[in-house]
């Protein structure tokens, strides 16, 4: 198993250096920096020191070296609409996200699992039918008409919770958590329930064709053979089995998260990462995206990596091979 | 192409149909469904009541009405009108047009190359083989949306990058699922009487290989579909997809938002209501075709 | 011996399943797994339920276990054991039955486990719920359980997961959970067709032993004639869900009553001696001489000499290199090492072996499919890798051809029947495209089909009858050379023997050379003029068939020939 492991860790590496090149090649396409931070006022010797101070002059891959050191320092460069260093930025709206996503998470978890083990278990009865449909019902609304939907309802018409904003925050830990307070946790709600409902649908879908083909698996009509209860084979069998595919589409799943936060927070004007990627790509903040597209990337090949290796403790056939 | 080949195609395609969708009611009402929008997406020019785009036949006059309104003109504006006078009816089915054109062009195209690419992996292996999967690897790392967003926001918007960005978005997994899928089909002996044959390797992929891999693939499609519509949506709803000049339902719905809240509720509900049933209707077909190819998930108990 | 108290009675047992509603509308059609049948089961005694494919006889076993797939109807009859009727007990009085009182053991040991928990949990999870041990208590008697069923290293494997363990150790692991709460009746669902012919059977044998030792009955359900000779005593015929005969072993065996019974152990292939066709009391589809025969029979006759061999194998090497990567080294599997024969004109060489032995392999480095790594093919006087020239080694190459193994994957599923046969001929241009329509069509009339089916999909046809589009297919090329890759292993008896009457008329009538590959000695005791035996990818010995078979010289066919299962000795 550590060969495997090693082999994973050495495969992500080789992964996050070639996503750095691109994104790094990608720059170049994009367009001129000088022309994005010159003024009209800029003569054109004006434009050449400033190219020259960018590192502009110098060899492609001299370039490259210090985008990728300044990466490692943390160093992403500064922000052309907040006039702040971007990683600063990027942390102060990280909890935000983190506050949502970690909440819907645990939400779609808790119910989803079950009752896709349910239905799969009980596949041909109504209550599984109707949540079948639920469910194909959840995740054809797309996200962001989703999150109008509660909007209208929750906020307009019920006006039980808040149509925007991050309500009160209080510090733990030296950061600004809305979870700590009422106001913050009213606020909170819709976000959280808006992506929510994607993962309740995903994750139940998954958990019932999960447990659909484990069930028509031989060994599970041989454990009954057996003469184990039907709790017992559910408890230890099926789950067990289960638990592999359920972990890994899971863990690739916060990829989904975060990426469907940037319709939740616009919508509801949260102050995450998401927002903020969405605003600096209107407003041609350069620094920012491409820091937030190195970030999340260096993010996923990460959850990737933790994905097989968990992958490979639950599969025995992974962990030990002939 | 013979006669005798488009009737025994024909054949399979009305048996596949009855034996897929024949009892299952809620499977066949979708596929009704989208029948009548992609109907409803190719006659626009001819069936919308107005053209939304020809400013000539606009009339401010007729701003902001609801739904079951006249117009100036005497017709009923039956979903109501927007902020410009443009009767709702008619965007939204022009709507539809983009909408259905950028997702099926951006799947059909992902797809071919896609499949392609994922044969020319399992065939040649080697290195070839590597780098296409490594780049799949790439792709399947990051989220659809995300990498679009990033795609549009580095290149622009516009129609056709919107399916740029979607075709990368989907040829990953089809070239994954048709390589895997090649690769078993490759163990079985029929390939190898193929090439005892002295059939050269081109027509063995076509004739051999390609007609009996692409099924998981062709399982696929629907969501594929529905996914893409969804994508193009989101993105036009963030202001990095479609043009102004050629909305999409997505972007429709955005430009009703500010409307939404003032009561005036038809701009954005209407084209949405549309965008969730489309989808709907494609994802239940989408359900049912992936439940009568997997023998495990068929109901029990 | 026979305990004359009745352990478990079927009557008159009827399993349907209620078809999906036919697409063309029509009624639903029940399809009959068991119609109206009955066994009796004695304490201690082993009984065989036989049948080849579709027989029904794996429903039995669930029906009695309660197991059956939801979809499942039973239409009729009762299962009595102790005067109870299973059939109409509840879910949690069954559950007390299974393990405790009735044992099942599945036909795939690698399947009928658990991938994901070890040989430790699953076996003291059977104790633990059908006996009153538990903990340490439990775990001790896993380990003597293991032992009885002759599990080596018994500790050792409690705590191993079984893809890492052979097939045969598996399946004893099996026997072992089966009788862990020592049970009065055990299920055998073919328990060793999944398995080698050596394992085979020292694996029946713990069966036997583990049965004598407890009293314990079994109901043995197999399609395999041989295994059923030497284990059970008394055996009932099914097929296609019904009843056909019953009888004790030997008189079934040795005077079968009726016509089908007597069909099937006709077709079985004997070791003893070789005949010249399998005699089969039913009428065959007679190869009918038509213009597809003119056809195969118009062809240069070639002016070499019967001496000189179609095809000389030279000291043929084959090693799979896996390539070193990053954390592995190099790993090389000799296949084939050092294998030399010869195949004469109008001669049935046959090659034995058991799964590893390197006799398929050998098959894909004659016809080209794979790549020597040593040593010479010598085709018709040509050296084959001397041929450089891509036209020369076609011209070659294709009068050599081979018929496979498995029916459902041997044909491409997307062309119909005659497409399957002369697709290649087309598009090297042997035959024109109007022609082909009919020739595929004589082609298949000679190998006993409808002409007109030409036009069906091969998902129309049995395994039988596409092992036979494919014999069409080979002999479509006029070929000089067939190699044979265990062309009747996926298929049952009596289709079997069938298909190897056809292979044996056609090459009388078209003076075929073939090289016949097999795991069944029987068959290539039937089929074969000589025999190579082979084991780890060498060539052990050679011989004529009545060498071979009557006087073998080699410890490894001494060993194979005793292993195999045979009807004529019985218990």
């Amino acid at each position: 198993m550590l060969i495997y492991i090693a082999k994973r860790m050495w495969q992500s590496l080789i992964l996050a250096f070639i996503m750095s090149l691109i994104v790094f090649m990608g720059m170049f396409v994009v367009g001129d920096p000088v022309e994005m931070l010159a003024d009209e006022d800029f003569t054109e010797q004006d434009k050449i020191d400033l190219a020259i101070e960018l590192g502009l002059d110098k060899p492609l891959y001299e370039q490259y070296f210090t985008f990728a050191g300044n990466i490692l320092q943390g160093d992403f460069g500064v922000s052309y609409v907040h006039n702040r260093p971007v990683l600063e930025l990027i942390i102060e709206r990280l909890p935000a996200t983190l506050e949502i996503a970690l909440l819907a998470m645990f939400i779609g978890l808790s119910i989803g699992i079950p009752m896709g083990i349910y239905s799969g278990i009980k596949s041909s009865s109504k209550p599984s039918r109707l949540i079948s449909f639920l469910t194909t019902v959840g995740y054809s609304i797309p996200n962001f008409w989703q999150a109008l939907l509660l909007i209208l309802v929750f906020a307009v018409f019920l006006k039980w919770l808040p149509a925007s904003g991050r309500g009160d925050t209080n510090p733990l830990f030296g950061i600004e958590w809305s979870l700590l307070s009422i106001d913050g946790l009213r606020h909170m709600a819709l976000p959280a329930i808006n992506l929510a409902i994607y993962k309740i649908c995903m994750q139940t879908r998954l958990a019932k064709s999960g447990t659909q083909e484990v069930l028509y698996q031989e060994y599970m009509t041989f454990a009954r053979a057996k003469g184990i209860s039907k709790q017992r084979i559910i408890r230890r069998h099926l789950l067990r089995n289960i638990l592999i595919p359920i972990v890994t589409i899971t863990g690739l799943e916060v990829g989904g998260l975060i990426a469907f936060s940037t319709v939740t927070e616009t919508v509801f004007a949260w102050p995450g990462i998401g927002k903020l990627l969405l605003d600096s790509i209107h407003m041609v903040d350069r620094p920012v995206v491409v820091a937030y597209l190195i970030l999340i990337t260096l993010m996923f090949v990460f959850i990737n990596f933790v994905v097989d290796v968990l992958y490979a403790i639950l599969d025995p056939r992974i962990r030990y091979q002939k | 192409m013979p006669m005798s080949t488009i009737k025994r195609m024909s054949n399979i395609l009305w048996h596949q149909y009855k034996t897929i969708f024949a009892h299952y009611p809620l499977a066949l009402m979708g596929l009704v469904g989208v029948g009548l929008f992609i109907l409803v997406a190719l006659l626009a020019p001819w069936i919308a009541p107005q053209n939304p785009y020809d400013l000539m036949t606009l009339d401010i006059m007729d701003g902001l009405l609801p739904p079951m309104s006249k117009l100036g003109t005497g017709t009923t504006a039956w979903l109501g009108t927007d902020a410009v006078g443009r009767d709702i009816l008619s965007t939204v089915m022009y709507g539809l047009r983009i909408s259905l054109f950028v997702a099926f062009s951006a799947v059909i195209v992902g797809t071919i190359l896609g499949v392609l690419l994922g044969l020319l992996a399992a065939l040649k292996g080697g290195w070839v083989e590597t780098i296409i999967m490594r780049a799949v690897d790439l792709k399947v790392s990051f989220p659809g949306i995300l990498l679009a967003l990033m795609l549009l926001a580095i290149f622009g918007t516009g129609v056709d990058k919107v399916i740029y960005a979607l075709i990368i978005g989907t040829w990953a997994s089809k070239a994954r699922l048709t390589r895997s899928s090649a690769l078993s089909e490759m163990q079985k002996e029929y390939i190898d009487a193929a090439r005892l044959a002295g059939l050269a390797n081109w027509r063995i992929m076509l004739r051999f290989l390609l007609p009996n891999s692409i099924a998981p693939v062709l399982v696929m499609l629907p969501m594929s579909l529905s996914g893409a519509i969804g994508a193009e949506a989101t993105l036009s709803f963030l202001g990095v997809g479609v043009p102004i000049t050629e909305p999409s339902l997505g972007l429709l719905i955005a430009n009703g938002n500010d409307y939404l809240l003032s009561g005036k509720w038809w701009i954005s509900i209407v084209p949405g209501l549309v965008l969730v049933t489309l989808v709907l209707c494609i994802n239940v077909v989408a359900d049912r075709i992936r439940e009568h190819n997997n023998p495990f998930l068929q109901p029990r108990g | 011996m026979m305990n004359s108290s009745t352990l478990l009675e079927i009557n008159n047992l009827s399993v349907s399943y209620p078809l999906a509603k036919q697409e063309d509308g029509d009624d639903a059609v029940d399809f009959f797994a068991l119609k109206n049948i009955s066994i009796t089961v004695n304490a201690g005694q082993i009984v065989g339920v036989v049948g080849e494919s579709g027989a029904g006889k794996s429903t039995i076993g669930k029906a009695i276990l309660g197991l059956l797939d939801p979809r499942a109807v039973v239409n009729s009859g009762q299962i009595l054991m102790q005067n109870k009727d299973l059939l109409a007990s509840t879910e949690s009085a069954l559950e007390t039955l299974r393990g405790r009182q009735i044992g099942y053991i599945y036909q795939n040991p690698m399947t009928a486990l658990n991938p994901v928990l070890t040989i430790g949990e699953q076996v003291i999870e059977a104790i633990e719920a059908n006996t009153d041990m538990a903990g340490a208590k439990a775990k001790a008697y896993a380990i003597k359980l293991l032992q009885q069923a002759d599990v080596s290293m018994a500790e050792d494997r409690l705590s191993k997961y079984p893809h890492q363990l052979s097939g045969g150790l598996c399946q004893r692991i099996v026997f072992a959970i089966a009788i862990a709460a020592k049970p009065q009746l055990i299920i055998a669902d073919e328990p060793t067709t999944a398995l080698d012919v050596t394992v085979q059977k020292s694996v029946l044998e713990t069966l036997l032993k583990l049965s004598r030792r407890n009293n314990v009955a079994v109901i043995l359900i197999t399609h395999d004639m041989g295994v059923v000779a030497e284990m059970c005593e008394y055996l009932y015929v099914l097929r296609h869900g019904q009843h056909v005969e019953q009888a004790p072993t030997a008189t079934l065996i040795n005077h079968p009553k009726h016509a089908y019974s007597q069909a099937l152990m006709a077709s079985v292939p004997r070791i003893e001696k070789r005949i010249e066709r399998f005699v089969l009391p039913q009428a065959e589809q007679a190869t009918i001489a038509n213009a597809a025969l003119e056809y195969l029979l118009d062809k240069q006759v070639d002016t070499d000499v019967a001496e000189v061999p179609v095809l000389e194998v030279k000291r043929l090497a084959k090693i799979f290199t896996t390539p070193a990567s990053l954390f592995k080294p190099k790993q090389d599997f000799c296949a084939v090492k050092d294998v030399s024969f010869q195949v004469h004109k109008g001669e049935t060489v046959g090659i034995v072996g058991e799964s590893g032995s390197g006799k398929s392999t050998i098959g894909r480095l004659i016809l080209g499919l794979h790549e020597i790594t040593e040593g010479q093919v010598i085709y018709r006087g040509q050296n084959l890798a001397t041929l450089t020239d891509p036209k020369d080694r076609r011209d070659l190459c294709l009068s050599m051809q081979c018929i496979f193994q498995d029916p459902y994957s041997s044909l491409n599923p997307r062309m119909t029947a005659g497409e399957n046969i002369t697709y290649g001929l087309k598009v090297h241009g042997l035959i024109g495209a109007h022609q082909a329509k009919r020739l595929a069509q004589d082609l298949m009339q000679l190998v006993g089909l409808q002409p007109l089916d030409s036009d069906k999909m091969p998902n129309a046809f049995s395994g039988g009858e596409r092992q036979r589009i494919g014999i069409a297919r080979a002999l479509g090329y006029k070929p000089d050379f067939i190699f044979c890759d265990e062309p009747t292993s996926a298929l049952d008896v009596s289709v079997q023997a069938e298909l190897l009457n056809l292979l044996k008329d056609l090459q009388q009538q078209l003076d075929l050379t073939l090289l016949f590959v097999s795991h069944d000695l029987a068959v290539i005791r039937q089929m074969c003029d000589r025999v190579i035996v082979m084991k780890d990818g060498e060539a052990l010995e050679q011989g004529d068939n009545d060498a071979i078979f009557e006087q073998p010289q080699h410890p490894y066919t001494k060993q194979l020939l005793s292993s195999m299962p045979r009807l004529t000795q019985l218990q």
